[in-house]
């Protein structure tokens, strides 16, 4: 990493460590997440005194939970969800921190900070870098403490074992695949077009629109309709970081200094 | 050096800036005036190296600017934007560290201690800038545009909005950096600075319509006019006056002449008033002021214009 990068993403984490009010609703979905999963698996099932394994949708879907012989139905049905709820909880945080990517360059204009910026040496692939990084690392760092806090609360709510069927390649491939490069994605994705229209809610907007198959995808995860393996998640994961690269060369490419200077007002 | 050669920028249809040429050398103050939406800041912006121009190019010490260089060449410049354009939430030092960091300095502490120091915002270092003043805000912006000691500076309205104290101030600094061999192009409103720092001035409505010394300018818009003040009353010497100018007039000690080439003229016309017996105690040849200067080429422009 280079000085220049290192010099922008420390202002950038300055900013948000001052704004802490921003990362709030990172917190909140991860907690959502965790109070939905544990409520679906474990609450609802001893409230309404219904098992989960008594619905054979349940357990057609936990089928794919298999090598743990001594996990009860319930305890396979439990570790289904909450594999599948893993997914969403990596996903949502970053759709939060496309927020801080949305305002990376729009809000820099718009603050009348970005002319000075550009007349330094800093270069269209540092300054874009520092600012995808400049968004991801927050919402790593708020999401990290939450995960072992998921994994905490399975650990105490969930039937013995169940615990054991998340520490897996398959979690491994997508906490430390999958979701750095869907993150990237998306908040590269939204940089770039944060370079190119005048407001923040607009690159939010068409983000958005550019990383629906991702949530598709991860829908048809959830619902049972895809069931993707430890591999395809790594190599998906693979897949989306290469893709990023060349997201980035596009970005770079597409980032017009003189257009960000004189044709928006 | 700067130098820019036949810098031409064009929005659309409209021309913003035609075939400007113009070079500020070391240890050299240029002053560029021009009317609002004159292209003073997009001639900046073009030689900054942050927009592009149509046609033309711009070099630093020689060396053309170009994609390839713009990120070396840029580290040459201190650019002083219109808006002081600070982070609110970062403090004076933050905001100054920042920069150190992209500029590459090797002893960045040193380098903003000092600068704090000269413009006495050490004990804003701890301030975020969205608490300060206009005029620390716009001091905190030259601080960052000094930081790196750039050999060329270029200064878009320095001064404006700032109360006397801070525009003095800011003006010792650019005379400091004058002095230290600094090629300074300094875009103002104020004809009264320009006169007072600059070594040249460039007079910009989209072409450059002037580009001269203060002095030199003014000379070119030279009236004639000379005032001599004579002991006593001065009608006794109107006829010898006369002789130089028919028309000329005596108002009190005063006598008031218009001369075709007044810098030649004027020692024949004393010493021929001497000769009339005249102690002459002043001799005042009135030049045109640098505003006079400004609005003659902005008007005359004006009138040329189709």
């Amino acid at each position: 990493m280079t000085r220049r990068i290192r010099a922008l993403l420390r202002k950038e984490l300055i900013e948000i460590s001052r704004h802490k009010s921003s990362l709030l609703p990172i917190a909140f979905v991860g907690v959502y997440c965790l109070v939905l999963a544990i409520g679906l698996t474990v609450l609802l099932p001893t409230f309404t005194g219904e098992k989960l394994s008594e619905d054979p949708d349940y357990l057609k879907l936990s089928a794919s939970i298999v090598g743990y012989p001594g996990l009860s139905a319930d305890g396979r049905i439990q570790a289904y969800f909450f594999q599948q709820f893993l997914l969403v909880f990596l996903f949502v945080p970053i759709s939060v921190a496309m927020t801080t990517a949305a305002h990376a360059v729009v809000g820099e204009k718009e603050a009348r900070t970005m002319e000075p910026l550009l007349a330094t040496p800093l270069t269209t692939s540092e300054l874009l870098i520092a600012k995808v990084i400049g968004a991801l690392l927050p919402a790593v760092v708020v999401t990290v403490p939450e995960l072992l806090l998921y994994l905490g609360a399975i650990a105490v709510f969930s039937e013995p074992g169940v615990l054991a069927t998340m520490i897996t390649w398959r979690s491994a491939a997508a906490v430390g695949v999958l979701a750095p490069g869907l993150s990237l994605i998306a908040l590269q994705l939204t940089v770039l077009f944060s370079t190119r229209v005048q407001n923040e809610d607009t690159a939010r907007q068409l983000a958005i629109v550019g990383v629906l198959p991702f949530g598709a995808l991860i829908l048809a995860q959830f619902t049972g309709h895809l069931w993707l393996s430890a591999a395809a998640l790594a190599a998906s994961g693979i897949g989306l970081i290469g893709a990023w690269l060349l997201l980035l060369a596009l970005s770079v490419a597409a980032f017009d200094r003189d257009r960000v200077l004189t044709r928006w007002r | 050096m700067l130098s820019a050669f036949h810098l031409t920028r064009k929005f659309g249809e409209r021309v913003v800036v035609d075939d400007v040429t113009l070079n500020v050398g070391c240890g050299e103050i240029v002053a560029l005036l021009g009317p609002n939406g004159a292209g003073k800041t997009t001639t900046m912006r073009m030689i900054a190296g942050l927009i592009r121009p149509t046609r033309g190019s711009t070099a630093i010490d020689g060396v053309e600017m170009t994609e390839r260089n713009g990120s070396q060449l840029r580290g040459r410049i201190g650019f002083l934007t219109e808006a002081p354009g600070l982070w609110d939430s970062l403090t004076v030092r933050e905001n100054l560290e920042t920069y150190a960091g992209l500029y590459g300095l090797a002893r960045p502490a040193a380098a903003i201690d000092a600068l704090l120091s000269q413009l006495r915002l050490t004990e804003h270092a701890s301030a975020r800038s969205a608490e300060l003043s206009k005029g620390m805000k716009q001091k905190v912006a030259l601080a960052r545009t000094l930081l790196h000691d750039p050999p060329v500076l270029l200064l878009d309205e320095p001064t404006a909005g700032l109360d006397p104290e801070i525009t003095k101030h800011v003006r010792d600094i650019l005379e400091e950096r004058r002095a230290a061999g600094c090629a300074l192009l300094v875009s103002t409103h104020n004809l009264d600075e320009a006169q007072r720092i600059s070594d040249r001035v460039a007079v910009i409505q989209q072409r450059l319509l002037a580009f001269d010394r203060p002095d030199a300018l003014r000379r070119k818009l030279a009236h004639g006019h000379v005032r001599i003040r004579v002991a006593g009353d001065a009608t006794p010497y109107l006829d010898a006056a006369r002789v130089f100018d028919a028309g000329a007039s005596a108002r009190g000690s005063e006598l008031w002449l218009r001369l075709a080439d007044a810098e030649a003229t004027t020692p024949e016309v004393v010493r021929h008033l001497v000769d009339a017996g005249a102690d002459v105690v002043e001799v005042q040849p009135e030049q045109a002021g640098l505003e006079e200067v400004y609005l003659h080429f902005v008007k005359s422009s004006e009138a040329a214009a189709p």
